[in-house]
């Protein structure tokens, strides 16, 4: 078994290493293999904790760690829902992206050592050697062949190293990854673009490869046609996940809008967006997802937040597509993850989600006005527009 | 535009179509085919929604089609689809898009499309088309081949890019790349970066290895230059042309260039109190001077259909009329663009609105009334809806 395959089960040679495998997934689910066990982990821990790494590394061998994956996309489209494939998804991308960023750093450590411990000549040689530009880690390396970036990736002449700091990424393969919801300085305008090539850093590239493993892992989820026989003998795990979800994307009856009631991450990030300071792309998808969930159109957002409306108005379109799906506001661990909530007041006490704390808060106050009734709301004009 | 304006036009445009040959775009059939008849009104009910096997037939030609309906207007879409006659846009299979970018003359900053003539809105477009093509040749990188400029047979030019790297991008990227070409949310501070020296000490440097850094690194080395082409007293009054910088900040700056005119040159500007003052009035000269005002939703739009190069413009009764790279700068569409098919006559015309006529060699004005003119005039009167086909 290779052990890359089992770190990395989304690349294509680990789906040929499954097929090769010679094992039935039935079967498999079937007599309870310890891989169906791990495979529960990787949903479970994806949907709590944003990861999909095992609590346990030593529990699993590579056998169990690459079978899991096929287990976890069984998993994941019994769900059937597309707050589980995003966050499925997205987990198996931060996981394989702390690995090969990892890897490549204690390549580039050690191969710093060798240096060191070589001739000091050798120091004008590792520029010189621009042949094999793309070297940065051999897991990088495999990144950059199985998402066609080979090719239109190359380390930046006259840095030189074990793992190159710059590299020069072909623009089309830019755009085809970066999201300028990442923040202004992944905007095109302001990148050093240059015969067609965009200069990124090495973490840059390491970013554009998380996007590119999201996308593969989101890739095809939820199928359809799991086996009756499999659903059945996963339905103990289908139940304990879905009740996990429910809680990650707590769904609160409160059509009432009342922002002192908010729970105090969510309130900050308000009042930050109000005196017109800059949220970052979680932090507008937390506050804006959460506004959304309370039934506020987008007029009534932008007015609330201060945002500007063509974003409110498109955040809106996303939030609520045409399939009916919401993507739900984060919960207050996910938004901890992201430095967004620091359990102030320990209010995760109370609840461990904006929207179940929202509900409880409202509940428990006596007279609310809603802010849509309120006279204040006048006080900026901003109603009347 | 009356019956007797209509067929004339018709079968002049059917005429020009025998005698051209149009060359269809790449991967013609998997593309989107539109166009709009001479038909009675004001003729903008489109025909879409067709395969090249709806509009070509079997034998898929082109030409012969033209030649047969005549259309006022031709079009094909940008996108390539699996199947392009699909009544629905979702039914058609989206495979991949040509970038394309449009210049419209009617909006040029600077350039007051009541005011100025036809012709003097078209010579400033084609200013911006080389802004543009100058940005997708060397920082975008896009290969000569790749690339097909069009002249729209209107109002501006059209730029055609068909390189595989970009054909897949969906619209939030190609709206990047519009913000690129037209500087739309560029950070000014951000162009200018701490990185250390040789001697490992950090000094403010411009991003000058490619993007709108590049370019006002470019911009700053041949200002210096300027400047130490100067005597003193003039160069310091040229400093304090710029916002922000007195006299006192334009000796810190000129002093720093120089004694070292190879820091500048090496993107160093540590310039003192003034660098930044100095480096955000040649990005705005620099942003002002190369970008290209390009009208963004027909680059996002994934599925717009775009005139088709060598057709006739049903506006204009100019020649949609793909160019040569190296044939844009002396290409002029007021002679250019008007098909030899129309040169040669006289035609008599009933004109409705008078006035100058952009068209042709002989800038002419034209009188109210049965007037005859060469033929290209009076299709151009016609097409313009200023004139009536007179008798004969």
């Amino acid at each position: 078994m290779d052990p890359l395959s089992a770190r990395y089960p989304f690349l294509s040679s680990a789906r040929d290493a499954v097929r090769g495998a010679d094992v039935d997934l039935t079967e498999l689910v079937a007599a309870g293999d310890p891989a169906v066990d791990r495979g529960r982990e990787r949903v479970e821990r994806a949907l709590v904790e944003g990861t999909t790494e095992p609590e346990t590394p030593d529990a699993w061998d590579d056998r169990e760690e690459l079978l899991s994956y096929p287990i976890a996309r069984i998993l994941v489209s019994l769900l059937d829902s597309p707050a589980a494939v995003e966050k499925y998804a997205g987990a198996e991308a931060r996981t394989a992206h702390a690995r090969f960023t990892a890897d490549a750093e204690r390549e580039r450590r050690e191969g710093r050592a060798r240096t060191a411990g070589e001739a000091s000549a050798s120091d004008a040689v590792g520029s010189a050697d621009s042949a094999n530009a793309t070297r940065a880690s051999p897991d990088l390396d495999t990144f950059l062949r199985e998402f066609d970036l080979a090719g239109t990736t190359r380390a930046e002449e006259g840095y030189g190293g074990p793992v190159p700091r710059w590299f020069r990424l072909g623009v089309g393969s830019y755009l085809r990854y970066v999201d300028a919801d990442w923040g202004d300085g992944w905007r095109l305008v302001n990148r050093e673009l240059f015969d067609g090539e965009v200069r990124v850093e090495r973490e840059e590239l390491y970013r554009l490869l998380r996007e590119a493993v999201r996308e593969r892992v989101a890739e095809g989820l939820p199928f359809e046609g799991v086996d009756d026989a499999v659903a059945a003998d996963l339905e103990a795990e289908i139940s304990d996940l879905r009740d996990l979800l429910a809680d990650r994307t707590a769904r609160v009856d409160v059509s009432v809008v009342a922002p002192e009631q908010f729970p105090p991450c969510l309130a900050r990030l308000l009042d930050r967006a109000r005196a017109g300071e800059e949220l970052d792309a979680v932090g507008r998808f937390a506050l804006l997802s959460f506004l959304a969930e309370l039934g506020l159109t987008a007029a009534e957002t932008t007015e609330l937040t201060g945002l500007p409306a063509d974003e409110v108005a498109g955040r809106f379109g996303f939030l609520r597509d045409e399939s009916g799906a919401q993507y739900p506001a984060p919960s207050c661990e996910t938004l901890g993850a992201y430095g967004l909530c620091e359990n102030e007041g320990n209010h995760r006490a109370v609840a461990p989600h904006p929207l179940s704390y929202y509900a409880k808060r409202v509940a428990e106050t006596d007279t609310v006005t809603d802010w849509r009734d309120r006279a204040e709301r006048t006080d900026d004009g901003r109603a009347d527009a | 535009m009356n019956r007797r304006t209509r067929e004339y036009l018709k079968g002049r445009f059917g005429d020009y179509y025998r005698s051209a040959t149009v060359s269809p775009p790449p991967a013609a059939n998997e593309r989107e085919w539109g166009q709009i008849p001479f038909t009675e009104g004001d003729g903008t009910t489109m025909v879409r929604h067709q395969s090249l096997l709806d509009v070509a037939g079997g034998a898929g030609d082109l030409d012969d089609f033209l030649a047969r309906e005549a259309p006022r207007h031709a079009y094909f879409s940008a996108a390539r689809y699996d199947d392009p006659g699909n009544r629905s846009m979702s039914g058609k299979g989206w495979r991949s898009a040509d970038l394309v970018f449009d210049l419209d003359a009617d909006h040029l900053p600077g350039v007051d499309p009541e005011t100025a003539g036809y012709g003097e809105m078209l010579a400033a477009c084609k200013e911006e088309l080389l802004n543009l093509l100058d940005l997708l040749e060397t920082d975008f990188g896009f290969r000569e081949e790749d690339l097909s400029v069009v002249f729209s047979g209107g109002r501006g030019y059209h730029v055609h890019v068909r390189d595989p790297a970009v054909g897949e991008l969906d619209s939030a990227a190609r709206r990047e790349v519009v913000d690129y070409v037209r500087a739309v949310d560029l950070d000014y501070d951000g162009l200018v970066e701490k990185r250390p020296n040789e001697r490992g000490t950090l000094q403010k440097t411009l991003r000058a290895e490619g993007g709108w850094g590049r370019r006002v690194h470019d911009r700053l080395v041949a200002y210096a230059d300027d400047l130490r082409g100067m005597s003193e007293e003039d160069a310091l009054a040229e400093l304090e042309e710029l916002d922000g910088v007195g006299e006192k900040t334009a000796r810190t700056i000129y002093g720093v260039l120089e004694r070292n005119p190879d820091g500048v040159r090496a993107g160093n500007v540590e310039l003192g109190p003034g660098a930044g003052t100095l480096v955000r009035a040649l990005a705005r000269e620099v942003v002002e001077r190369d970008t290209a005002p390009i009208d963004e939703p027909v680059t996002t739009d994934l599925r717009r259909l775009i005139r088709l190069p060598g057709s006739v413009h049903g506006g204009s009764g100019l020649v949609v009329r793909p160019l040569e790279r190296d044939a844009v700068e002396a290409f002029d569409p007021l002679t250019d663009a008007v098909p030899e098919r129309f040169r040669d006559r006289q035609i008599l015309v009933d004109v409705t609105d008078p006035g100058p006529v952009a068209v042709g060699d002989d800038k002419t004005k034209v009188a109210e009334g049965v007037q005859s003119v060469r033929e290209y005039v009076g299709v151009f009167l016609m097409a313009r809806g200023r004139a009536e086909k007179a008798t004969e």
